[in-house]
């Protein structure tokens, strides 16, 4: 048996100090690692474990000018499963079957697939996730979410418009204000495990959701209301394509209603509105829906026809060239270079006034007002008045006026032009630009939106629109103001007055392109009262079957509304003429 | 260091010796090791075996049964083992002989046996055999180990354990080559030899590197794990470091044994400890493996032969490379070989003859006589 040795012992401790010094390296580097390195590496490994969860923040109201709500949100709930978390899948399928009505082996396969979190259904309503929760089952997650909600489903659709599953906007006023009633959601951070586990009891970091704040708008409830009753029923009885109805206040631009019917339902946004005559394809239903939410009182363009007859009048009266005792002769028609042009009344209105020529929207007198101003000017007014800029109104997608180019403007262009016709202009633009004239001479713009309020009515913001002064002269704004009451006290707008109160307005009836088709566009356009005007209405009938004429059948539903609007509207009630009109 | 004294004869006192530090040691790392094990393999364990225990006991009854072994070598004497090294040695042979025809294939690679319930990895007992009967073989040529050519000799005779064990475990022949260059080393008073054959193979090494384009690939691995989708594990192991901090996460606490980090009861446990314990932890652990290499070298150096001595030695050399090779290949200072930690990683075979070699330490530390004055 052989001794261990001095030497043995010195190699033995050779070893060791080896040891020792590898491991002093190998602790100097967990030193390196585990105190200069371990922000960098604690950092990434942190943003492995994190997941990040949102909580929706409450997109802001749409609040009318009495408060009511008219787009709000509901609470609803999405109903998913987490697999590694389910105890008793029987309990938790019977569950979920008997209270979402989904077919068993529907709720059967996502509850028994293995993943970590499977949606089993979304925009449950609350009362349904409530009694889901209650239940207790482990594995199962009720998450709440919002989702728009518009108490009145079809009221106003076409302005209010709608937002899409991200509670964005999408059209109307919920798009144009996005901005406003987004709110800026929360988050809720969560360390998972790496199959994106939820770990239990880790504490989660939350970072709280900003609502979005509330959009107060001019319109009125009860305006839009008693508008859409007049524009459902003119639309039944007169089988019209469609009837449109803008109700502003002519001082301010304040847009109190806008009516499109057949208006949509805003909860159902992607249902057609109507039975399509043949199966579609998805794509050319999507075009069937844009056309369904489109909003005709500004995305679409038609030729005003006799209503533009106060244009003409606005111009030829700053331009000093017709005076209201001017006396004219309507033979039926008249020749303006080599073309005829008929009056409607093809057997003439004979000799008369202006003021008559107005009352009885006789085409031959407006003509030759119109030549009287000359095609530079009457351009020129065009221009001035505003009609060749868009209105400005706070919705998206507002169509621009369609117009001759200056040069190209002769003495038939201008002759057509004189009574509305041979350009197209949206109905928003016509109500503005009246609405310009008979105020005074202030272009105003037109608007919904008034004010943005946080949730505990603190404004936020106040809109304020521009106005151009002095588009026309007040005597001439007061002379138009004359001229339209006359046309609705005793002219071919009688069919819209209202004994005891003063209403101007104007009657149109228009052709439509081609003119071989043979339909009509009857309008009617009135205020009141007309010496003072605080409510301008415009009403459009499209494509009525039947009598097309504007006086007959457009002026009978603007004279609906006004008996309905201007007691709510507090415009004096003159008992004392009522009177009279009754004796007479 | 107990000391037991008894009468003998002469009215001489002798001291009996047993190292009670190394006793204490080895239980505090089975035990650090199992709530580590449990801690880091909960999650898995019941994720795949649907018990959060499952590792835990596999590695407790291991442990067990490794205890057992551990008091029947320490309670036995160290010569008696040395003379049935040779059929310990032609034994595991013919077992890592068995594993490459009969063995059964885990996470990629066939390193187990099975026998009946169990699985056994025949690799770890030849580390402990290639330690018995080398000792043995150079206590009996002890003279002749100066001479370059019996150096060969020795090298020659475990060369077919080594060879066989390379084909399916890589890593655990280095580790055999190199506890049998440390036991011919601590015999020979040469160093220049030592030197020159240190020099040969890391030249043979970076030959062998380079020569096979997937070891160059495990560099590249090595100098940057976050380019490569084989760099994952370390990285993720950097991640779990990095994450401890100095005083880490606590016990339980850890994120990435929650399946980011693959296997982690495995090779990569060591991170979790940093992740959990942070550097205080971490450092603790490594001074315990240094406490119990220098209680090796104490009795080594205080054998009573040299066969002793040397069995000593290839014990510390075994558990000194294995700590060193694991830890720096968590920490990323060499590339990814797959070395366990002693007595912490998972893996019954390994901590089962662990504690047995433990029990021949003890045993040759019995040998120990002090003489009081």
């Amino acid at each position: 048996m052989f001794r261990y040795k001095t030497f043995n012992r010195q190699k033995a401790m050779v070893i060791f100090v080896c040891v020792l010094f590898m491991m002093t390296f190998l602790m100097g580097r967990l030193v390196y690692l585990m105190v200069f390195c371990s922000e960098y590496y604690g950092q990434k490994a942190e943003d492995l474990h994190e997941r990040e969860r949102d909580i929706k923040a409450a997109r802001g109201k749409i609040i009318d000018a009495t408060g009511v709500v008219l787009a709000a949100n509901k609470t609803v709930c999405t109903i998913s499963v987490i697999h590694n978390q389910i105890s008793d899948p029987e309990a938790v399928i019977a569950a979920l079957t008997k209270e979402l009505g989904i077919a068993e082996e529907k709720v059967r396969a996502r509850v028994e697939k293995v993943s970590s979190i499977e949606r089993i259904k979304s925009n449950v309503d609350k009362e349904t996730g409530e009694r889901i929760r209650a239940y207790g089952l482990s594995g199962v997650k009720v998450d709440e979410d919002y989702k728009r909600y518009y108490p009145y489903d079809t009221l106003a659709s076409k302005v209010l418009g709608f937002t899409g599953g991200d509670n964005q906007g999408i059209v109307g006023l919920e798009v144009k204000y996005d901005e406003y009633m987004q709110g800026t959601n929360g988050k809720i951070l969560t360390l998972t495990d790496a199959r994106g586990v939820e770990i239990e009891n880790a504490g989660e970091s939350r970072l709280d959701p900003i609502d979005g704040n509330d959009l107060h708008i001019s319109l009125d409830y009860n305006i839009q209301m008693y508008a859409e009753q007049a524009a459902g029923k003119a639309l039944a009885q007169k089988q019209a394509d469609s009837v449109s109805i803008i109700v502003m206040n002519p001082s301010n631009g304040e847009l109190m209603a806008m009516v499109n019917v057949p208006e949509f339902n805003l909860n159902d946004p992607f249902t057609l509105n109507y039975e399509p005559q043949q199966a579609v394809t998805e794509e050319e239903k999507q075009n069937l829906l844009n056309n369904m939410w489109r909003n005709q009182c500004i995305n679409d363009t038609y030729e005003p026809g006799s209503t533009f007859k106060i244009i003409t009048t606005t111009a030829a009266l700053e331009e000093g060239v017709v005076s209201l005792s001017d006396q004219f002769f309507c033979p039926g028609y008249i020749t303006v270079e080599d073309r005829r042009i008929h009056c409607h009344k093809r057997t003439g209105h004979g000799a008369e006034d202006f003021v008559h020529g107005i009352m009885n929207s006789c085409n031959p007198v407006f003509i030759d007002v119109g030549l009287r101003v000359g095609p530079k000017r009457f351009y020129d007014y065009f221009e001035s008045l505003g009609l060749l800029k868009k209105t400005g109104i706070d919705l998206p997608g507002e169509a621009a006026t369609i117009m001759h180019s200056k040069e190209n403007i002769g003495l038939v262009e201008l002759a057509t032009m004189s009574f509305g016709q041979s350009f197209q202009i949206t109905p928003i633009q016509l109500v503005t630009t009246v609405s310009s004239i008979i105020n005074g001479g202030r272009r105003i713009t037109p608007h919904f939106g008034v004010a943005v309020k946080d949730g505990d009515g603190n404004t936020v913001k106040e809109f304020t629109y521009g106005a151009q002064e002095g588009i026309v002269s007040t005597e001439t704004s007061e002379k138009v103001r004359f001229l339209l009451g006359q046309v609705v006290s005793e002219g071919g707008g009688k069919n819209a007055k209202i004994a005891g109160y003063e209403i101007g307005g104007k009657t149109a009836t228009s052709q439509t392109l081609p003119r071989s088709a043979n339909k009509y566009i009857s309008s009617f356009l009135g205020f009141a009262p007309a010496s003072d005007p605080k409510v301008m209405v415009l009403v459009i009938i499209n494509n009525p079957q039947g009598v097309y004429y504007g006086g007959t059948i457009a002026a009978p539903v603007a004279k609906e509304i006004f008996e309905d609007i201007l007691p709510y509207l507090d415009i004096p009630f003159d008992e004392e003429a009522a009177k009279e009109n009754e004796v007479r | 260091m107990a000391q037991k004294t008894k009468k003998s004869g002469g009215g001489k006192k002798k001291i009996k010796y047993f190292d009670y530090t190394l006793l204490f040691i080895i239980i505090f790392l089975v035990g650090f090791g199992l709530v580590m094990l449990y801690s880091t393999s909960s999650y898995n364990a019941q994720l795949k075996m649907n018990d959060s225990a499952y590792y835990l006991k596999k590695q407790l009854f291991a442990s067990i049964l490794g205890f057992c072994g551990m008091f029947v070598m320490a309670r036995t004497n160290y010569h008696f083992w040395l003379n049935l090294s040779w059929l310990a040695y032609l034994g595991s042979l013919g077992l890592c002989v068995a594993v490459i025809f009969k063995g059964t294939n885990l996470n990629g690679s066939t390193r187990w046996l099975k026998i009946g319930p169990l699985s056994f990895q025949p690799s770890e007992m030849a580390k402990i055999s290639v330690i018995l009967f080398l000792s043995a073989l150079i206590s009996l040529s002890a003279k002749r180990v100066r001479e370059l050519a019996t150096v060969f000799k020795l090298l020659m005779v475990i060369a077919p354990v080594v060879i066989i064990v390379a084909m399916s475990n890589l890593s655990t022949a280095i580790i055999i080559l190199g506890i049998s260059i440390c036991l011919i080393f601590v015999a020979s008073p040469k160093y220049l030899q030592f030197f020159l054959m240190g020099g040969l193979v890391a030249a043979f090494g970076a030959i062998y590197i380079f020569a096979e384009r997937y070891r160059a690939d495990r560099l590249l691995v090595w100098l940057h794990p976050e380019d490569f989708e084989k760099g994952y594990q370390t990285l993720q192991g950097l991640y779990a470091i990095g994450s401890g901090g100095l005083f880490g996460k606590g016990l339980g606490e850890s994120m990435q044994k929650l399946g980011f980090l693959p296997e982690a009861q495995n090779d990569m446990i060591f991170s979790i400890i940093c992740e959990e314990l942070g550097l205080f932890g971490a450092i603790c652990v490594i001074l315990l493996f240094l406490l119990m290499i220098w209680r090796f070298l104490v009795i080594a150096n205080n054998a009573p032969d040299l066969s002793g001595a040397l069995i000593v030695v290839g014990i510390m050399a075994h558990i000194a490379i294995q700590v060193i090779l694991n830890i720096a290949v968590v920490t990323n200072s060499i590339p990814n070989t797959g070395v366990t930690l002693p007595f912490i990683s998972y893996g019954g075979t390994s901590v089962a003859i662990l504690l047995t070699e433990m029990g021949l330490a003890l045993s040759v530390s019995r040998g120990i006589r002090l003489e009081m004055v």
